[in-house]
């Protein structure tokens, strides 16, 4: 796909940007964590702890090691007792547990699925919808297109059982794929797919890839060469599809890492909201934790962790890409 | 091209987006599944119910009539009454647009005082640790969601420090002003401060890395030109030189994202209103969401798609203000 000469150039770059080298392992780490999740949990991450009567109440366990003292008060024979217990984590659940008494490190690794999942799917929708759009491929045919999925998507989102059931059911989409895998013995029928959500997305932020790709697209138009293969009497498609769009592509993958990111946060942002269907997600997670946040900080502390790590590792890509693929700014270190 | 046949254009294509949007938000309710009556009925109500209320809201007539009657209707400021609290959506709106507004210019002041001056200096100490940290700083302030950042503001600063409170919004800015006007008090000006700086800080950190990286770019370009080493030649102040010429010449682009980023702002203030309590235009939104209040959501939609059209316009006969070569 890229020329030795750009190889080179990503090598060249990789090697003097210790940011570029901290962004790959973040994000590595990060995809591992997601595609792996079922192995690396060490419980349901849905398996609720508080109240169930069978299972002792182990909800609000700070992290390993972490103690903290928390105050009631009660009335006892109409006097006013302050309470207080301390309560340290244990290695049983490393990060502690929620509210409900979830564990949080395992729900934090299904959590990259959803975050990863919508933030790639969500850019490679918005590019497909964005760059033939800008590049000025018939239109209509897209816009119509788009009204029919939304139309799909928004009814998925609030009736129709989550496709991905449907999916697994079928055995069309391998294992490791599922959001919720062997763990989760009961899957609600109504729960929404994050595909929904990366299509949502991608129906607002598509705009950003037409910009680009038409500004490119623009530019590339009054080159010589261009100009020189028209009056030879190529096609417009064929210049488009041999010249216009080859030259187009560098500032589309850049474009493409950063709006992976701001996808990511853009999904946290609906999850935290409750408008993302799933609560099995980061920003759903630092909603729970939100309501309890005087004591028992870690509950939504930690998810938003791991939304800047993840957040920060593909956007240190991205300006890796973008130093290494465009000369106009190379060394310079870029907006 | 003169400035004012550059303004006509400008507002001519504004229009035409404003009836995109207001076309687009129609529309969105005839996607969105679910009858409209059915958050305003009781689930016991029999069919008759159902009609005569789908009649008294328009709802049985064909698509294009409903349509041009929205069309008129918001063309002589007509929103609709609330289907929930039968309030007029246009009132419910005006009375939330200043908390809004305030949030919103007190994220843009905090985003240029911070922003910068940092990307001032970061330009200036390249690949010192002084450029490294506010590189370090601009790289997390785009990474940070906004919604997490304020949990964070609130648990560290108001609840352990325990000096600010926590949200709400008990002082309109108009009150303090006209608190300092009529006795000098000061009261009133350092309650809204303090209710409106940790908002402030969470809408705007995102906005505030945005400028550094902006400014430090822009800055390192023009830094190395022949005109610059003059002044260093001459011996002019640094200060000098680094504000009044460098940064001048990298002001363009940076009123332009700062344009832009306002309309995103008051967009954004969404979920940084719903945090801190701050009753402003975003709260209502959510509320209107969750309430499934159909007209109000539509109001909002347009007047922040409005908003943001208006604001574009401004910035657009700014750059072309400052800068005759955009025009």
């Amino acid at each position: 796909m890229f020329s030795d000469r750009v190889k080179s150039s990503l090598k060249r770059e990789f090697q003097q940007s210790l940011l570029a080298k901290v962004g790959l392992v973040l994000v590595v780490l990060i995809l591992f964590a997601a595609v792996f999740a079922p192995f690396l949990s060490l419980y349901d991450p849905d398996q609720q702890r508080i109240g169930t009567g069978d299972t002792a109440d182990e909800s609000e366990l700070p992290p390993w090691g972490v103690t903290y003292t928390t105050s009631q008060t009660t009335q006892v024979d109409g006097e006013i007792v302050r309470e207080q217990t301390a309560v340290t984590g244990t290695a049983k659940y490393p990060l502690g547990t929620n509210t409900l008494g979830q564990d949080i490190y395992s729900r934090l690794l299904y959590g990259a699925r959803v975050s990863m999942l919508v933030g790639i799917l969500g850019a490679i929708i918005a590019a497909l919808v964005g760059v033939p759009y800008g590049l000025m491929f018939p239109s209509l045919v897209l816009a119509i297109a788009l009204v029919g999925i939304f139309r799909e998507t928004s009814f998925h989102t609030f009736e129709l059982p989550d496709p991905f059931v449907v999916a697994a059911r079928s055995e069309l989409v391998p294992n490791v794929l599922i959001p919720r895998a062997d763990h989760v013995a009961s899957m609600p029928a109504t729960t929404t797919f994050p595909v929904t959500v990366a299509v949502v997305v991608a129906l607002v932020n598509w705009v950003w890839f037409a910009r680009v790709a038409r500004g490119e697209a623009y530019s590339i138009r009054s080159e010589e060469y261009v100009k020189a293969a028209r009056s030879l009497g190529g096609r417009d498609l064929t210049i488009l599809r041999k010249h216009v769009f080859p030259n187009a592509v560098t500032p589309i993958i850049v474009l493409g890492t950063i709006q992976v990111a701001f996808i990511i946060l853009l999904e946290s942002a609906l999850s935290f909201l409750g408008f993302s269907g799933t609560d099995l997600t980061w920003g759903a997670d630092i909603a729970d934790g939100r309501s309890d946040q005087r004591d028992r900080w870690w509950i939504a502390t930690l998810p938003g962790v791991a939304i800047v790590l993840a957040v920060v590792g593909v956007n240190l890509l991205g300006d890796w890409l973008r130093d290494a693929l465009d000369p106009s700014i190379q060394g310079e270190g870029g907006a | 091209m003169a400035l004012g046949r550059f303004l006509l254009k400008r507002v001519s294509q504004g229009v035409v987006v404003m009836w995109g949007v207001v076309t687009v938000v129609f529309f969105l309710r005839y996607l969105t599944p679910g009858d409209p009556t059915t958050a305003l009925v009781p689930p016991d109500a029999g069919q008759e119910v159902r009609d005569r209320l789908r009649e008294q809201l328009g709802l049985d007539q064909p698509l294009y009539v409903q349509y041009l009657d929205y069309l008129s209707d918001l063309v002589t400021g007509d929103f609709g009454q609330s289907m929930v609290t039968n309030r007029e959506v246009s009132q419910l709106i005006l009375n939330r647009m200043p908390a809004t507004i305030e949030l919103a210019i007190a994220a843009t002041i905090v985003a240029v005082l911070i922003g910068i001056p940092l990307g001032v200096i970061s330009a200036r100490r390249r690949q010192e640790p002084a450029d490294f940290g506010a590189t370090l700083f601009s790289l997390f302030g785009i990474s940070t969601p906004n919604f997490w950042l304020g949990i964070m503001l609130i648990l560290l600063v108001a609840v352990r420090l325990d000096f600010i409170p926590v949200g709400g919004r008990q002082m309109a800015l108009g009150t303090a002003v006209g608190m300092v006007l009529a006795d000098g008090s000061l009261d009133g000006l350092v309650t809204w401060f303090g209710q409106i700086i940790l908002p402030a800080i969470a809408l705007g950190t995102y906005f505030t890395a945005l400028i550094t990286r902006l400014t430090r770019s822009g800055m390192v370009e023009e830094i190395s030109k022949a005109y610059v080493k003059a002044c260093w030649a001459k011996g002019l102040p640094e200060t000098l030189v680094l504000y009044k010429h460098v940064l001048r010449n990298t002001l363009i682009p940076i009123v332009t994202v700062l344009g832009l980023q306002l309309g995103t702002l008051i967009g954004g203030a969404v979920i940084t209103e719903e945090i801190f309590a701050w009753p402003g235009l975003g709260r209502f939104f959510i509320s209107s969401i969750n309430s499934r209040d159909w007209t109000s959501v539509q109001g909002t939609i347009v007047v922040i798609g409005v908003g943001f059209v208006l604001i574009n316009i401004a910035v657009d006969a700014l750059t072309a203000y400052f800068d005759p070569k955009s025009a």
